[in-house]
Parts: structure tokens; C-alpha cells; sequence
């Protein structure tokens, strides 16, 4: 869906929730009219589901799109191997192939790139312009943080 | 210290067993203390390691959650053994996919391997490096490493006009040269040029890679860059001192760059 110039994506988990819910609250509203004299707050609410995130996501895309000109103007471009935390806060652009997607259903997505010189994780905080997928290559416009996990 | 999680789980559950078999007046739940002990060694194991593992680090919860309820002593030893089973499971898990443990933190006063052995191997022919162009090495491998790939290069420019052979090796003032022309385009992000400086085959004792004949022209242009940065680190280092803090500081840089 298109808002202005900035096309807003709602992720698979955020439909699955309103999904889940409307068919819950159908169910519940035959079998129950106490849930149906409240349905009047809880349609609402129901729709609260969809469009909060797409709120959220219109917010960090637009953010993105309008950092964009800024990045390019400021970004050097380095090599994966150059990349080290005396640089975190600089912008940098890097030009590699995708090795790895993880987390694309959340419009949170994170790419293994690697150019020749090394791999670097590269996390979107938002959901790309365009769908990414393994082996695409790809230019990488974006700030060096330092990111903590935990995986188990 | 890996092994002494089955060790341990399948010690307490062997007790278990053998308190059950023989019907001993003992309370069951005292071989548990062989999980539990075996929980807290995976997760110190998982917490010594770079890539943390979450359920590794959460074993010991678990063991006082399942194992800490009063139950009967054949679910206790059946619990046992699936439990020991289990931490097992996690210890292959943790070390084929969470690597090696981390190689302990060296000193903060001190380089660490192999960046030290490096460092160690130039010392003598970077002896005749003057006070001066040591600093403004280190000065241009810092401004380097925060990506300030302007002001290295303006410093390189500086400490070339400066030197001379009573003052600093050639193979330093190569590795200024080399710095200088590759941080500005760094900084314009220009590509790779057809022509570039390489040091010369000479100066081969002192680089910390030395360039493959196989090696095409992008690998030949990056390890000359790396070598450059890497010299400029141990003449630094080697020939002034007081510049030891900042590049400690940049020590995980200069370990990446000799990483081949």
C-alpha cells in the first residue's frame, strides 16, 4: 500500500495476529453475547492490529527515504574488511553479494553481505525498498553500530 | 572441563539409579546435585564462549525448576537421565555451533598474538624509524581505522614530506606512500585505479602477507594496503611508546588486517 511516496509493507506476523483475532472474535460473538455487546470497542481495537504496524512502518520507511540523499552524500565506501568498531557512527557504503536473510517476515530483516575482503551483518530497521533475496547483489548505505545478541 | 557435563549428569542419574535399585533410605533427590553441578558447567562453558548461547546459559534454572519438585524416585530417575540426556545434547550443540571458547583478552598494555609476533618480527628493521615518523604513523593508522580516511591520508602526505632515509626505513615510507594514495580515494570512493604502488619485492621481509603471484589486481591492491597499515602499526609501536594507548585501542583493527 502506497502513502505519499512511501510504499508501506505490513508483515506476514502482523496480518497472522489480525487473522487469528477476527476468526476468534467471530467465534466468540456466536457462541457469547457478552463478547457481542462489546464488540463495539473490540472491532476497533481488532483493526488497531493492522494498522499500528503499517503506522510503524510507514514512519521508518519514510525516516529511511528521507536519510537516503544524506547517506550518499556522506558515505565512503569501504571494503567489508575495513569495517571495525574505531569507526561505529560513520557512514559507510559497501557493495556485496547477500549470502544469508534472516528475519524478513518482521520487516526487521537482516543480510549476511560479503564482498571479497569479508562477510558483515547488515540490519534494517524497516523493510527494504525491494524484495532481497540470496545471491543478490547488492549496495549497502548505512551507519556502523555495534550490535549485541544473544542466540540460543 | 567439557567433559564434565555427561560426567556429572550421568553420574547423579547413575547414583539415582542405584539408590533405586537397592531401595537405600536416602532422599533421591540428593543425586540431582549431579545435574545441577552439570547445568552450571554448560552454561560457564557457553559464557566463555564469543557467540553466547542462550539455552545453555539457562540450564541451571532449568535444573532447579524440573529437578527441585518433589517426585517419586522413579520419576526423579527417569527425569535424571532425560535431563543428562539433554545437557549433552546441548554441549555438542554448543561446541559445533557456537566454536571455540573466545582466546582470553590479553592485557591492555599488551599486543596479542599473532599482531605481537608481527610486531616482534620487524622490530629490527624498523630500528633506524626516528620518534617523529613513528608518531605520525601511528597518527595516520588510527585516523585510518576510525575511517577518517582524509585526515590519514593528509597525515601520510605529511610524514612523506618529512622523511628521509636517515629517518625512516623505505619500507616505511612505501607504506606511507601506499596509505596516502589509497585512503584518498577512500575518501572520494573511487575505484580501484589500473595502476597502483605495491611495495617492492625487497621489502618482503617485513610485510606481514606476502602477495601471492596467483593473486589477481583487486587482491594485490588490498594486501597492499594491509601490509602498508599493518608496517605503519608495528613501526608505531616499536618506536614510540607514548602512542601505545591509541593503538590499543585500534588493536582489533590491526588483528583483523592479518587475518588472511
Amino acid at each position: 500500500m502506497k502513502i505519499g511516496n512511501v510504499d508501506v509493507k505490513v508483515s506476514i506476523v502482523a496480518i497472522a495476529v489480525f487473522v487469528f483475532f477476527t476468526i476468534f472474535l467471530l467465534i466468540a460473538s456466536v457462541y457469547s453475547p457478552v463478547i457481542r455487546s462489546q464488540l463495539i470497542w473490540l472491532i476497533p481495537v481488532l483493526f488497531m492490529l493492522l494498522v499500528i504496524p503499517m503506522a510503524l512502518n510507514y514512519m521508518s520507511r519514510s525516516q529511511y527515504t528521507g536519510m537516503e540523499p544524506i547517506y550518499e552524500a556522506e558515505a565512503k565506501t569501504v571494503r567489508v574488511k575495513l569495517i571495525n568498531e574505531n569507526m561505529i557512527g560513520k557512514p559507510v557504503r559497501i557493495e556485496g553479494v547477500v549470502e544469508r536473510v534472516y528475519f524478513q517476515f518482521l520487516n526487521r530483516p537482516q543480510y549476511l553481505v560479503a564482498d571479497r575482503s569479508g562477510a558483515i551483518s547488515v540490519k534494517m530497521f524497516t523493510t527494504p525498498a525491494e524484495d532481497v533475496k540470496v545471491n543478490d547483489v547488492v549496495e549497502v548505505l548505512g551507519q556502523v553500530i555495534h550490535r549485541y545478541m544473544v542466540t540460543g | 572441563m567439557e567433559y564434565a557435563v555427561p560426567l556429572l549428569g550421568f553420574g547423579g542419574a547413575l547414583f539415582g539409579i542405584v539408590f533405586w535399585m537397592f531401595d537405600v533410605q536416602i532422599d533421591v533427590r540428593i543425586s540431582m546435585l549431579g545435574c545441577v553441578l552439570a547445568s552450571w558447567v554448560l552454561a560457564y562453558l557457553a559464557w566463555i564462549r564469543p557467540r553466547k548461547d542462550i539455552v545453555a546459559l539457562t540450564t541451571p534454572i532449568y535444573s532447579f525448576i524440573f529437578l527441585g519438585f518433589p517426585l517419586d524416585t522413579f520419576s526423579v530417575v527417569v527425569l535424571e537421565v532425560l535431563y543428562a540426556a539433554s545437557l549433552t545434547i546441548l554441549l555438542v550443540r554448543l561446541k559445533y555451533r557456537f566454536g571455540a571458547p573466545s582466546a582470553p583478552v590479553p592485557d591492555k598494555k599488551e599486543l596479542a598474538e599473532p599482531l605481537n609476533s608481527y610486531v616482534k618480527k620487524t622490530g629490527d628493521a624498523l630500528l633506524s624509524t626516528g620518534p617523529e615518523p613513528a608518531h605520525s604513523a601511528a597518527v595516520v593508522f588510527v585516523r585510518f581505522a576510525e575511517g577518517e580516511f582524509l585526515a590519514a591520508a593528509r597525515g601520510a602526505e605529511s610524514a612523506i614530506a618529512h622523511l628521509s632515509d636517515a629517518s625512516a626505513p623505505r619500507a616505511l615510507q612505501c607504506a606511507f606512500a601506499i596509505v596516502k594514495e589509497q585512503a584518498e580515494r577512500y575518501d572520494k570512493s573511487f575505484l580501484q585505479p589500473d595502476t597502483f604502488r605495491v611495495f617492492p619485492p625487497e621489502d618482503a621481509s617485513v610485510l606481514a602477507k606476502i602477495p601471492d603471484p596467483k593473486f589477481g589486481k583487486p587482491e594485490e591492491y588490498d594486501a597492499a594496503l594491509e601490509n602498508a597499515l599493518l608496517l605503519l602499526f608495528a613501526g608505531a609501536w616499536n618506536m614510540s611508546e607514548k602512542d601505545h594507548p591509541h593503538l590499543l585501542k585500534c588493536q582489533a583493527f590491526a588483528q583483523k588486517l592479518l587475518v588472511p
